[in-house]
This record gives C-alpha cells, structure tokens and sequence, in this order.
C-alpha cells in the first residue's frame, strides 16, 4: 500500500492534501452550523496526518498551511479575512500551525521508516533468492534464473547481464532489454568508479532514448548498470531496464550488491572449470601414457609370436613336420586374434574418454543374452564348468546388445583367466529394486584387498600368478560401458573364496507400457 | 560343397593383402575373382554383371552405403559387405539397403566361402517357395501351418510362428531387426519393436534345446538374427 501511493506523481500529492483540507472545511462547517464544538480545528490534523502517512513530507507540510488559512478564513471571527479579532485566537491558530507541522513531520518520518523496512526485507528475499540460484553448478542456467528473479523482484521491464570474455560478449536477458539491442553496455559502465573507490557508488542511472518503443510513442527507457569485477578487473557488466523514468534509490544499493555475488560466483565457476580442464588434460595424459605402455608389451608380445611363427614357416633350411607347421599356423591366428581383441577394446576405450558412446537401447530378454554370450565365449572357457542363473519370469531389460555382450564377456574372460582350470563360473541374475543385477563369480584365489578399488582403472594388472597377461582394458571397458547404461560396476571377494563382479542395469517402464506377455 | 564353378565375384577393397587372400582362396576354389580398388571402379565393373559382390564398406573415395544404392540400382547380384567390428550401425543400414550379408573383419576363409555358398545358393533359388522346410530336425510346414522339431509339434503363437517364417524365408542369411519388424508386422509396425528381441528369446525357447548352443537361431549382435541350416 505504501509502496503504491509512494509512486504518486508530486503534483497529484500536492492536490489531493488540498482537497483532504478541503474535505475537511466542509465537514467542520456542517458541524459548526448544528453545535458549538470546542477545538473542532482539531479535525485538520487528521488531513495533514493523512497526507504525511500517504502523500510524504511536502504535501504534509502544504496540507498543515491550508489547514492554518482554512481555519482562519472560514471559522475564526470576523470570518472571510485573514485577520483575527482576538489575540488568544491568534495564539490557538499559531499553536495549532506548529503542532501540524510537527505532526505531520514525525508522521512521515515513520512512513519513511515503513517503506525502507519494506525496502529492505524486499531486497533481502531477493538476495536469499539470488545467493540460492547461484549455488546452481551451471552458469548458465544459474544466470537466467538470477535475472529472471531480479527481473522479478525490482518490477523492472528487463535485466541483462553481459559477460566479457574471449571474444564476443555473452549476453543473459531476463524480459525486455530491447533498450541495450546495440550498446555498447561495457563502455556505458566503464566510467563508473570501482566499488573499491572512496565514493563507493558501484551503479549509476544511464537515460537511454530508445528509438523502437511500443506503441507510438518512443519509450523513456532507464538503463541503470553496475560492473562486474572479480579479482580488480572487470568481467562483465549488469544492467536493469527501468520503463518507468523513476529510479530508485534502493536499486543502487541491491544492484551493487548483487554485482558483488554474481562476479564471484562466475569467478568461482571459471575457475572450477579452469580446474575440469585441467583434470581432463591430466587423465589424458595419465591414459596416452598408459597407452603407450601398453602398446609396447601387450601389442608387442603376439606380434612377436607372429613374426616368429611366420619366420619359421619360411625357412627353407629346416623341413618342419606337419605338425610343426600346424603349430606355427595356429599360433599366428591365435596371436592375430587376440590383437584384434585388444584392438577393439583400445577403440572402445577411447570412444569411452572422448564420451561418444550413445547406448542403442531396445529391449532384450536377459537369459538369452547370457546364453548367448556364454555359448559364444565356450572356446574360451571349456576348461570351466559355467552355470546361469536366471530366473524364469525375469521382465526384459533395456539395453544396448553389443555393449552389455561386450562388459559380460569380459568378466567372464577375466574369471576365466584368472581361475584355475576346473574352477566353475557362475552368472546369475535377479531384480534388487528398480534395478537388473548381474553378477559373474568364480572360487579363484580373489583379487587382493589394496587391489578391489583398482581393478577397473585402465591398463591396470593384478599379480599374475603364471596366469595368461590379460590387456588391462576389459575391465576398464566393462565399466565404461555400464556406466554409459546408467549403471554400476563393482567387485567384491566371497568370504569362501573367489571374486564376485556385480553390475546393475536400471529397470525402466516400457515407454509404450504393454507387457509382451498379453500379446500373443 | 559343390560351389558354383566359374561364378565372378567383383571384390570391392583397397587393401592389398586382403585383395591377395580372397584372390588366392576363391581362385582356388574355381571362382573367377575380379578387383575393384575404389568405389568409381566399383561402378565400372558392375556393368559387366559378377555374380556376387564382396564390399568393404570403408573405401577412399565413396561412401560405401552410397555405392550400395547405387550397385543395387544396377543389377541384382548379392553383396556381402565387409566391416570392422564396432560398427554395427553401418552393417544394419547397409543390409537395410539392399546388401545380402555381412562379414566382420578379422575374418576366417571358412566363414567367407560359408556366406558366399548361401548368397549365390539364394541366387539361384529366389522365386522358388518351397511349402515345406526342413532342416536339421525342424519342419515348418507353410501350407498347414505345422511346425515341428525332432517330429514333435511345437505350439507357437501367431507372431512366433511370423518370425520363424521370416527367418526361414531368408535362411542362412542374416535378418536385421527392421527387416524382421517389416516382415512380421507389416510396414506400420509401432510398439512391437521394442519387444522384437523378447519374441524371437520365446520363439528360441520353444525351438532350441541348448540356449548356450542354438541349432536353428543365431543372434548377430547389433545386427540381427540368423536361421541357420546345414548347408551353410
């Protein structure tokens, strides 16, 4: 309410005191002409309190003189002069033009009072509000939601931050800031002093004439800008679009200091950034060296088992029996194969780090998938019995084939490998919440304890007890891949012995929800 | 085992050894082997009409699912493309557009004369619709609807029996996912693709006695599905 009648223009104040004078006369004249009242003037003071609580101090002050003329022209003897016949008159009306003055001056203290506690507990929502959205991690959408709540909560036509950086300027708008289309809004704010400077003052009025208002008449746009600074030097720029030629002298204030938050947290956002950058850079590095290792002995060992084999074949010197030569032959397709699988698990890897890999998800009956997988892999682990444990109504499951073929394979070759001949292999799978949980356990020796975090980093190898060298990678691959799902990969040792790797897949709802069971 | 002597295959591949490989093994096998090192020379010797295509999808100058469409815009001949694992993407759309059959790279001269058997064996078959199939202990039996294994009638429902019926219609051959949709539900198919995989894991319980160690059907992950028979 205060708030609202504070917007009045001057001159419509002014009037309105007047007219409560006015108001007033007629009441005390009606009055008067029935009954005699004693200090009936008594009745103006509600006119200038009421222009001082509503209308401010000028028009108090202008409502307490008309009182004084009114009461005199009208009621005091000889009325419709200005003169007064009794020198105690004078002294009542005299009396009674201070008491309005005085009045009406503490009256609009307190309206003064209201209105920047209102002011205050406004701003402060507002920079609760401001300080919330920018605990936001993007800065992006941390910035849109701080315009739009200053937007919001100073009632202006529109807000706009401008980031310098390299390059061109980026821009956030919050309503209609069509008033800066074109300006330069990092120079309009480049001559306001730091907020470090004696005067302090971080935000200034800045009249711009808009050229394409609405309607017909060209708006009277107010730009009102504050500078960013983080570090002594200035970031960016936060400008509001005032329709309203009124500014506020509160704007400055919550203006400034919501400058001070934004510079910091875009500082802060940079930096974290800054430091993502470098973090990546780091694991790339830690990875392409890796790489390199890797490249030297995994790739290495069966190129060297191909050159040999092939070397020997080409001997002219040595007669090779027939199973010499088959010996050799089937050791360079065995070599050449399992290149080719470190190969494909290096480009996996790779699409993992660089965040190409997009699950093609359909959905997929999971005890066919492991049957599948296991019968594809029995070459590999004929020297192992293998169980799967599926249940009967287990629901489909939504998924990538290759990819999930890729991870269960993997385990598996691992368990293989890494088990004793004759030691079982279990696949199993069930429902833990919303989620598909598989898990592929052997009763090997277990993976050391310092080992368990480590397992699925890239290129690293647990104590080969004269086990086959895997690559390093399947695991790592495995991972990736789960993680691409939505899911989780872990391992953990059985207290009998043997390790168990447990992956979960997310279980969503069809997206077309129809059980397959219903349709035949 | 008795491959069509004197067939012309056109093999579409830069790469030396692999051109000397397939050279000498169908060679050696009566097959009259001609090479194309670029897409443009590809297109050329097309006009002579081989009797089967071997294409390597990654060519220097074309793309290799351009030069399918325009291959098949030129003859019939089956082509077998040849890619490297990790994409399956490109295998499906290249069969969606006409190829026959894929080979993944590394792959074994078994598995190369296998597919070529089948493609040129379809060949010569196409049109002809036998009423009956009969393979390895499975009979499906077209005209009465009747499908057994091992002479032990087996009761499907109507889109297990659609998809067995697709899958035999292109036997040995490998059937991707879009083909099998259009064949069983026609081109409007909607919700059923999301099911696909869950129907054909049904149909292979009803037909298979060892999951780990299908008879009949081969899952072609990514890709597809594949009836298999003896021949093959």
């Amino acid at each position: 309410m205060l708030a609202a009648m504070g917007r009045i223009a001057p001159l419509r104040g002014y009037a309105a005191a007047l007219a409560a004078v006015v108001l007033v006369s007629v009441v005390i004249g009606v009055i008067e002409a029935r009954a005699q009242v004693a200090n009936i003037s008594m009745l103006y003071l509600m006119a200038v309190l009421g222009a001082a609580t509503r209308l401010g101090r000028g028009p108090a002050i202008a409502a307490s003189i008309a009182s004084f003329l009114a009461f005199n022209w009208f009621f005091v003897e000889p009325t419709h002069t200005l003169s007064v016949g009794d020198p105690k008159e004078w002294f009542a009306l005299v009396l009674f033009l201070v008491t309005a003055v005085i009045t009406s001056q503490l009256a609009a203290d307190q309206r003064d009072r209201a209105r920047e506690a209102a002011d205050r507990a406004r701003d402060a929502t507002l920079m609760f509000e401001v300080a919330r959205v920018l605990g936001e991690p993007d800065l992006e959408t941390a910035l849109a939601s701080v315009t739009e709540r200053l937007r919001q909560g100073l009632g202006v036509a529109g807000v706009m931050v401008e980031l310098e950086g390299d390059g061109v300027p980026r821009r956030t708008i919050a309503g209609d800031a069509s008033a800066l289309d074109g300006a330069d809004v990092g120079s309009l704010a480049a001559w306001i002093p730091s907020p470090r400077s004696a005067t302090g003052a971080g935000a200034r009025w800045i009249r711009v004439m808009n050229a394409h208002g609405t309607g017909t008449a060209p708006r009277d746009d107010r730009v009102h800008a504050a500078p960013l600074q983080a570090g002594g030097r200035r970031i960016g720029t936060l400008a509001i679009v005032r329709a309203s030629p009124q500014p506020r002298t509160a704007d400055d204030r919550i203006l400034t200091s919501v400058a001070t938050q934004l510079a910091g947290a875009i500082e802060r956002s940079r930096l974290r950034q800054r430091a993502t950058e470098a973090e990546i850079l780091r694991r790339t590095d830690e990875l392409k060296n890796a790489l390199l290792g890797a490249v030297s002995h995994d790739l290495r060992t069966p190129l060297a088992s191909i050159v040999a084999s092939a070397g020997s074949l080409r001997q002219t010197d040595v007669r090779w029996t027939e199973a010499e030569r088959e010996s050799f032959l089937s050791d360079i397709e065995t070599e050449a194969r399992r290149l080719s699988r470190i190969v494909s698990n290096l480009l996996d890897l790779s699409r993992m780090e660089s965040g190409t890999l997009h699950p093609e998800r359909s959905w997929y009956d999971v005890a066919a998938l492991i049957d599948d997988v296991v019968g594809r892999l029995r070459p590999l682990t004929q020297d192992h019995p293998v169980e799967v444990r599926v249940p009967e109504d287990f629901p489909p499951v939504s998924l990538d084939y290759v990819e999930i073929d890729q991870v269960l394979s993997n385990l598996i070759e691992n368990a293989a490998r890494h088990t004793r001949p004759g030691s079982a292999i279990v696949i199993s799978a069930q429902i833990a919440g919303a989620e598909a949980v598989i898990e592929v356990s052997d009763d090997g020796p277990g993976i050391p304890n310092d080992a368990l975090d480590r397992v699925f980093e890239p290129f690293f190898r647990g104590p080969s007890g004269g086990t086959p060298r895997g690559t390093g990678l399947g695991l790592a691959v495995a991972r990736g891949l789960v993680e691409a799902h939505g899911g989780r990969i872990s391992v953990r040792n059985r207290a009998e012995g043997g390790a168990v790797f447990r992956f979960t897949l997310p279980m969503e709802q069809p997206a077309r929800a129809r059980a397959p069971a219903v349709t035949p | 085992m008795s491959p069509a002597t004197g067939a012309r295959i056109l093999l579409v591949d830069d790469e030396p050894a692999i051109v000397r490989a397939v050279r000498a093994n169908l060679g050696s096998r009566g097959f009259r082997v001609e090479v194309a090192g670029s897409g443009s020379e590809a297109l050329e010797r097309a006009e002579s009409h081989p009797d089967l295509i071997l294409l390597d999808l990654g060519l220097p100058d074309l793309d290799g699912l351009d030069l399918i469409r325009a291959l098949r815009g030129r003859g019939r001949a089956p082509i077998i493309v040849l890619s490297a694992r990790g994409a399956e993407r490109d295998k499906v759309r290249a069969l969606d557009l006409g190829a026959d059959d894929y080979l993944t790279k590394p792959f074994g001269v078994e598995e190369l004369l296998a597919r070529i058997r089948v493609a040129l064996r379809h060949t010569l078959q196409s049109g002809t619709d036998e009423p009956v199939f009969r393979n390895r202990g499975l009979t499906v039996d077209i005209e009465h609807r009747r499908v057994t294994v091992d002479d032990e009638e087996l009761h499907l429902t109507p889109t297990e029996y659609a998809l067995l019926t697709a899958l035999v219609r292109h036997a040995d051959r490998v059937v991707t996912d879009s083909m099998l949709l259009q064949e069983v539900w026609g081109p409007e198919y909607g919700d059923e693709d999301h099911y696909l995989h869950v129907y054909v894991a049904r149909l292979r319980k009803k037909l298979e006695q060892d999951p780990q160690k299908p008879r009949y059907i081969a899952t072609e992950p990514g890709v597809g599905y594949r009836l298999l028979t003896e021949e093959a």
